[in-house]
């Protein structure tokens, strides 16, 4: 019996792989103009999705990636055939400054009006000459409204002794020392080596109350209790606070950074005006409001504000007050002076 | 004499480092709490909305296409250059073919990925499900043929003779006794391929064109942005695809060399 089945399986997998095949192929679809959108993985609400293909008449393919160099790695290679591509800014900043881009039609993009001025004015492409925000977060503080006693808005609650061992920073050296540069009252994107050696003390200092620093974990550490103060992404907080409501989150009154995803078009795509009418769609109001509720980031279309959840609308973790938000600065790539950085955070993860 | 309970602990503590981690997964996946740190009651939450996630299933029908493609092509490649490298395993030139079969397994991962990416694009090759096969056969042929090979060396090639003498045509004696005889060996080998074509994450990203998005690329993207239960659903329905294959694959070898072993 065994060896029956052992010499018909590859048949069977002939036949399944046909048909899988036929599948593929005779889908019975028509020859659709396609765009190919290349970005994180529920990073669109596939409703908004259909409804574009409909108006449009195109069809939508959808592939994703998990982190920005990755995906820079691969395009620089010579993939192509993606047509828009959602990478952080500092990201966009480096593809453009490689040719990877295409610069925009404004006239295709009639929608630019409804971007958020107060972002665009911290924003790396002000003008959106090859880029229009997609999706923004700020990195703030999460804590457990029950067990923090007498809570600050300040950086410097990493400072706290009373609660050693149950805080966690983010593994990222841009954010950490960002977070003491502002504590200190400087530029997150400084590139001083006296303000970076204080912001190093600060950090060092702070080291020793934390539990770790961490990117992921600390969503369930906080979620679950164990952790009572964190350093984490507006977005993921969001999401985390839809299940413990003592989890509040703030932005420091010192201000910290704000990270955007932006909406670009890859030099050799080839659906170019389909990429800017799917651009100008994402920032209808109506849709950008819906697809801010959807991936819990916040799309910087202010004529979408007035239309989003009242939960979204009034938390002060995502509409930070004028004066704070005054205070906070988008990541910017600093290309040779990065080193910088990486040496100090060095000393940091060595460092006692 | 008394035996040391040495043994028997090292194998408690190797067992529970290896599998303590997928258990956990496995019943996280029936947490109802999307974050996994805190125990929140049992739900089948997660499956329900995986199968209304039409981007996972079109990532998985991706992976399944391409798993299987992979596995035929590198079957038979791989099972003829185990063929020739057994019957002529002095040659010079078998020489260096072993050399060019052993290389994919010892080449890092990202080294390949990115080569065969740049050179799709150098030979203007359209990145898509074809650049994919193409890249898993590579490596997958690798594992078919030494896997071959290995039972090859265990094969009495005086059957076929005697079958010969019989008066079986050269075609007859491969079909109706190599072929038959080697089945087991192919089975698992084919079986390993599948698993590696399903597995590779790496290589694919650099190979993968638009629109051919495999599961684990979906996968690392989710852990990212997405919800970390549905992860842990689809991977524990994975698992029990996965160990369900292992099983058939080694009662499969398991029942072949045991002939082998009676026929001697």
């Amino acid at each position: 019996m065994k060896k029956q089945f052992a010499s018909r399986w590859p048949l069977a997998a002939v036949v399944i792989a046909a048909g899988i095949l036929a599948g593929q192929c005779g889908g019975g679809r028509k020859a659709l103009p396609v765009l190919h959108l290349y970005t994180w993985s529920d990073y669109i609400k596939p409703e908004l999705v259909s409804r574009f293909e409909a108006a449009n008449g195109c069809r939508v393919v959808i592939d994703t990636f998990d982190s920005n160099e990755a995906m820079y790695a691969k395009l620089k290679a010579g993939a192509t055939g993606y047509d828009v591509i959602t990478p952080t800014s500092y990201m966009v900043h480096l593809m453009h400054g490689q040719g990877m881009l295409q610069p925009l039609d404004p006239g295709l993009l009639p929608n630019r009006r409804h971007v958020d001025p107060d972002y665009l004015a911290v924003a790396i492409d002000k003008e959106m000459a090859y880029s229009v925000p997609y999706m923004l977060t700020n990195t703030g503080i999460a804590y457990l409204k029950s067990k923090v006693g007498n809570f600050e808005p300040s950086w410097g609650m990493f400072g706290r002794a009373d609660l050693k061992g149950r805080m966690v920073m983010l593994n990222d050296m841009r954010e950490t020392i960002g977070a003491a540069l502002k504590f200190l009252g400087y530029s997150l994107n400084s590139t001083d080596a006296g303000e970076l050696a204080k912001a190093r003390d600060v950090v060092l200092g702070w080291k020793a109350n934390l539990a770790k620093f961490e990117n992921e974990q600390y969503k369930n550490g906080i979620a679950s209790g164990e952790f009572l103060l964190v350093h984490g992404y507006g977005g993921d907080i969001l999401q985390v606070q839809a299940e413990n409501d003592d989890i509040a989150f703030v932005m420091p009154r010192e201000g910290g950074a704000i990270s955007c995803d932006d909406l670009v078009i890859a030099r050799s795509a080839r659906e170019v005006r389909l990429a800017h009418a799917f651009i100008n769609f994402l920032h209808d109001p109506a849709v950008a409001a819906e697809n801010t509720g959807f991936t819990q980031f916040l799309c910087p279309n202010r004529d979408s504000y007035p239309l989003l959840d009242r939960s979204i609308r009034e938390n002060p973790g995502i509409f930070l007050v004028p004066e704070i938000k005054a205070k906070c600065e988008v990541l910017a790539d600093l290309g040779e002076k990065n080193a910088l950085y990486v040496k100090v955070w060095d000393e940091i993860k060595n460092g006692m | 004499m008394r035996r040391s309970r040495f043994p028997f602990i090292v194998t408690g503590v190797v067992l529970v480092f290896f599998y303590l981690p997928i258990l956990i997964l496995v019943v996280d996946s029936f947490n109802a709490s999307r974050f996994g740190g805190a125990w929140r009651g049992f739900s089948l939450k997660w499956y329900a909305r995986l199968f209304h996630e039409p981007a996972i299933w079109e990532a998985a029908r991706n992976t399944l296409f391409i798993a299987l493609l992979v596995t035929l092509v590198s079957l038979v490649l791989g099972t003829t250059s185990a063929l020739a490298l057994h019957r002529f395993a002095n040659s010079r030139l078998q020489r260096g073919h072993y050399t060019l079969v052993y290389t994919p397994l010892v080449v890092p991962e990202i080294l390949m990925g990115i080569s065969m990416l740049m050179a799709f694009v150098a030979a203007g090759v359209e990145l898509g499900m074809l650049t994919i096969i193409l890249a898993h056969v590579t490596f997958c042929v690798s594992y078919v043929a030494l896997t071959v090979l290995g039972r090859l060396q265990d094969f009495d090639f005086t059957i076929i003779e005697a079958a010969r003498d019989l008066g079986a045509s050269g075609w007859t004696a491969a079909r109706r006794v190599l072929l038959p005889m080697l089945a087991p060996g192919l089975a698992a080998a084919a079986l390993i391929a599948f698993t590696l074509s399903v597995d590779d994450f790496v290589i694919t990203f650099f190979v993968a064109g638009p629109g051919a998005t495999t599961l684990p690329i979906r996968v690392y993207s989710m852990i990212k942005h997405g919800a970390t239960p549905l992860i842990n659903a689809l991977s524990t329905l994975l698992l029990a695809l996965t160990f369900t294959t292992v099983l058939v694959s080694q009662r499969l070898s398991a029942s072949g060399s045991l002939k082998s072993r009676t026929m001697e």
